[in-house]
């Protein structure tokens, strides 16, 4: 009990933090709020360091502390605190301002939860968790379009819950456990594999906004504050990827699922690009593109049980999704939200310029940043497990995908003489460091990988 | 011993984040530093040069470990293949960025992007090891785009993405022929060294391979029917832009051809040989054919470009398809040669080109004449670099096509139709010659000024070292025969 409990300080200390940050909020201390939230985080962070390559479980085995969990920790509890001072500039001075930090630890906790998840149950548990705080965080600015797309959200986020546990069911009667490890039990019942899989696809690909599951994210998106949006793009769906990658782990192969995940991955990365390049608001534009870039994790998991890199890439792009579609948010938030708003940019703010044609370049996949890395090793999986069809697809899609950000980026460089307001120091802050990690992580991707994998060299 | 490739190789990248980083600095600062980098980076790739290439295998070899996981590494290196490409780089950038030092519109990031764009070049031709190629190969896509969309002519955001998105669409298949190769290799690695010693793949995975690897290359050689982007992306381009795109990134894919699809899927390469010959064959007469139906200098300029790569084509596919080494050191002599030959005399002719539209801002033939008279510097360095393009004896192009016909009567006595490109470049290029210098001065041009010191500095050395490669070839094809001698496939 004592091990187990000392193998989740990390997640406890994000609860307490969440709790904390709510103490904060009652005492109407907003700013302290901020400042116990940002330093939990970061705290949790480091207490998860001395983690890294542990490959064991808690609890009997329903919670696993293995790369996917220790890694989810490591990308997305810098990332929610980054998406807090991003939130910092939307809800500064409103009326429940500590109530947004401590949301967001919860809604933290929820993904950790999913990532980590070596029990069906844990999955609900995680969806909800996430799924609650992030409801009330979507509807937080009480204006009507925050309120319609918040409602949109909670209703599709019910039904797929729903949709997700009732399949659950047909795993438990088939498996007679709820553990993920006991999931290979099922070879003998196909049927019942492939009808829970396909619910749990529903369930975790709503969140994940995987098309046909994603019709909420461009409307929540666009609904809620910025911050959401950029919240709800990297931390809920990252730790919803990792959880189908924890689920697909115990998986029969012959059950079939990787045709499930290979065609979901065809779907979101050419539906999401397509649409992207109709949208003139950048919200929106980007919105599409994170539904795309899904489709790329989709590449890594449906290696995962044949391929050694599976996992790696999963992880290594998740870290430089995080980095740069958290930039390109964080511009826009200081820019605009319409594409219009962009013209001029690069010649009033060439640096701030540069970041964001770094970001963009980034999501296209560009060498030598930290998109490249990630879907590199995410085609190299998917061409190791025989999906070089897949790769092709993918990689198509990249190229399609330079024609939807450089909508962005090519009036940023046309004359106009629009002004800009400077960036501000959360906003800055945030710019300065998801734009170094986009570098590094491309440059040095090795310290990522460092006892992530054990390749012959 | 000093990392002299690394040095080479990152000095423009210090140079531009100089530029950059310097507060306000003045356009003659700007220029100043871009100037001495060049220079210095000029006499990095000299000692490189004297440092020299041994036969087999590559010399000058820096090894980094980068991402051990999966056996990739920061590997450079030289051979006699790619040392005269990286002599080349290093010329024509200086004389690039001298040219450009007339530049006042936003001289720093132009100047900054150029430097990039040299590291990029130089490390394509440097690297070792797989995924640094690929990252070399788009970093210049970048670069170039930003050139061409930022500081080129009318239409050139259409031609800058239509450039980018051309280009981006052919190296994607490049990165699944790599990902092939490495996941091919018995010990995943991306080192090059051991795709080539050892080519991981056989039978219909390399022949996907070497498709994959045709594609990509076409479309940076550009061979024809991949070239569309080349004629738009040149027009719109600026000077400097046509000047490194025409006279470095399409050897990219000539030495592409070379690197990867030559040395790494030999076999493949010999059985898809004809093909490969017969697109070189077509390359080259369709280029000519359309350079001598252009009335804008520049567009005929380009056009010759397709038609002169075409026959590097030609000389790699008769390498391939030889049985006899010594024909195929023939033909891989006269195809390296070429690619140097060929950055020497058209980044001459654009820059001259260049030099011509600045001073009368067209670049239609039909408007000049007798520009002999009014401007003679200029012309006479035109009709030198023309008659260069053209292969006349003694000038830099004849040693090379001499080499590669020979190969090609050798071994696929057919293909030598392709002659027939040098006379229809010899009557495209006289066209042109007639129409804009010879004749009588227009009136309109009287006031034309001849060639300014800054012009001179950028036009003399590539014209000196044309005429040097064209009387004394040996200088350069000692260290290209080195390798090519040695080569087995």
């Amino acid at each position: 009990m004592a091990r187990d409990l000392a193998l989740l300080i990390p997640e406890i200390a994000v609860l307490l933090t969440a709790v904390g940050a709510l103490i904060a909020e009652m005492l109407r201390r907003p700013r302290i709020a901020l400042v116990v939230s940002v330093i939990g985080l970061l705290a949790a962070t480091g207490l998860t360091l001395r983690l890294i390559g542990a490959d064991t479980t808690v609890f009997g085995g329903s919670f696993r502390i293995d790369e996917l969990s220790v890694w989810a920790k490591l990308i997305l509890l810098p990332a929610t605190v980054l998406s807090m001072l991003l939130a910092r500039v939307d809800v500064r001075g409103t009326a429940r301002e500590g109530t947004v930090y401590s949301l967001l630890c919860f809604a933290t906790l929820g993904a950790l939860v999913l990532a980590g998840a070596g029990d069906t149950m844990f999955l609900v548990l995680g969806t909800l968790l996430t799924g609650l705080a992030t409801f009330a965080l979507v509807a937080y600015p009480d204006t009507d379009p925050a309120t319609e797309a918040a409602m949109k959200f909670f209703v599709f986020a019910s039904v797929t819950g729903a949709i997700m546990i009732f399949g659950l069911s047909y795993w438990f009667g088939a498996a007679g456990s709820t553990l993920l490890a006991d999931l290979p039990g099922m070879d003998t019942m196909p049927m019942a594999v492939i009808i829970g899989f396909v619910a749990v696809v529903i369930g975790l690909g709503y969140k994940a906004s995987l098309v046909p599951f994603h019709f909420w994210a461009p409307d929540a998106y666009e609904g809620g504050p910025l911050s959401i949006a950029a919240y709800l793009s990297v931390v809920p769906k990252i730790g919803a990827l990792f959880a189908l990658a924890q689920v697909v782990r115990g998986l029969p192969p012959e059950s079939g699922w990787t045709a499930v995940i290979a065609g979901l991955a065809v779907l979101t990365m050419t539906y999401g690009y397509l649409a992207a390049l109709v949208q003139d608001n950048v919200i929106r534009l980007l919105a599409y593109s994170s539904i795309a870039q899904s489709g790329y994790f989709l590449l890594g998991i449906v290696a995962v049980g044949s391929s050694k890199l599976a996992l790696t890439s999963v992880i290594l792009f998740a870290a430089a999704y995080a980095a740069m579609n958290l930039g390109a948010f964080a511009v826009t938030a200081a820019t605009g939200r319409v594409l219009d708003a962009f013209r001029g940019l690069g010649r009033a703010k060439p640096v701030t310029a540069i970041a964001m044609v770094v970001f963009l370049l980034s999501l296209v996949g560009i060498p030598p940043l930290a998109g490249f890395v990630g879907k590199f090793l995410l085609f190299a999986a998917g061409i190791d497990a025989q999906f070089t069809w897949l790769a092709v697809v993918a990689i198509a899609n990249s190229v399609l995908s330079l024609a939807v950000y450089l909508r962005i980026v090519v009036p940023m460089y046309q004359q106009a003489a629009t002004e800009f307001a400077p960036l501000g120091r959360s906003l800055g802050t945030v710019v300065v460091t998801t734009f170094a990690a986009t570098l590094i992580i491309g440059l040095a991707a090795q310290f990522f990988l460092a006892g992530l994998v054990e390749w012959p060299a | 011993m000093l990392p002299l490739v690394s040095l080479t190789l990152f000095l423009p990248l210090v140079g531009a984040v100089l530029i950059l980083c310097l507060p306000k600095p003045a356009t003659r600062t700007v220029h100043v530093i871009a100037i001495i980098t060049a220079a210095l980076t000029l006499i990095g790739a000299l000692s490189m040069w004297f440092q020299g290439a041994s036969g087999a295998g590559f010399s000058q070899v820096e090894e980094l470990q980068w991402i051990p996981a999966i056996g990739a590494a920061y590997r450079v290196g030289v051979d006699g293949i790619s040392l005269p490409l990286v002599l080349l780089s290093a010329v024509l950038f200086l004389v690039a960025v001298i040219y450009a030092s007339s530049l006042r519109e936003r001289p720093r990031a132009y100047i900054a992007l150029v430097l990039l764009l040299e590291t990029a070049s130089i490390g394509t031709f440097t690297a070792l090891d797989g995924i640094l190629f690929y990252v070399f190969f788009e970093v210049s896509l970048v670069s170039m785009y930003f050139m061409i969309a930022g500081w080129g002519h009318e239409d050139r955001q259409r031609a800058a993405l239509m450039f980018f998105i051309y280009t981006l669409l052919g190296s994607l298949p490049l990165l699944l022929a790599i990902l092939g190769l490495y996941l091919g290799s018995p010990e995943p690695t991306f080192d090059m060294r051991a795709w080539i010693e050892n080519p991981p793949l056989d039978g219909a995975a390399a022949m996907w391979a070497l498709v994959a690897m045709l594609i990509t290359f076409a479309v940076k050689i550009p061979a024809v029917p991949l070239h569309t982007w080349l004629p738009a992306a040149h027009v719109q381009a600026p000077t400097v832009g046509s000047v490194i795109l025409a006279g470095i990134m399409l050897k990219f894919g000539t030495y592409g051809l070379i690197r990867f699809a030559l040395q790494m899927t030999p076999d493949a390469f010999r059985e898809a040989g004809f093909v490969v010959l017969t697109l070189g064959v077509v390359s080259a007469l369709y280029g000519a054919f359309a350079a001598l139906a252009q009335s804008d200098l520049k567009r005929l300029v380009a056009y010759t470009s397709v038609n002169h790569m075409g026959y590097v084509i030609v000389g790699v596919a008769v390498a391939a398809l030889t049985l006899d080494p010594s024909v195929r050191t023939v033909a891989l002599d006269g195809a390296v040669l070429q690619m140097f030959s060929h950055g020497l005399v058209t980044g001459a002719l654009f820059l001259l080109v260049g030099m011509i539209q600045d001073r009368a801002h067209t670049r239609e033939m039909g408007e000049f004449g007798g520009l002999l008279k009014t401007v003679p510097m200029l012309g006479w360095s035109f009709v030198l670099a023309a008659f260069a393009s053209l292969g006349l004896p003694g000038l830099a192009h004849f040693p090379a096509e001499f080499q590669i016909f020979l190969a090609t009567l050798g071994s696929a006595p057919v293909a030598v139709v392709v002659i027939l490109g040098i006379a229809i470049i010899a009557g495209t290029f006289l066209k042109a010659l007639r129409e804009t210098f010879l004749g009588e001065p227009r009136q309109r041009w009287q006031a034309m000024p001849d060639l300014s010191v800054r012009e001179w500095l950028a036009v003399a050395p590539l014209l000196v070292l044309t005429v040097a490669t064209g009387v004394a070839p040996s200088w350069v094809l000692d260290i290209i025969h080195r390798t090519t001698s040695a080569l087995v496939l």
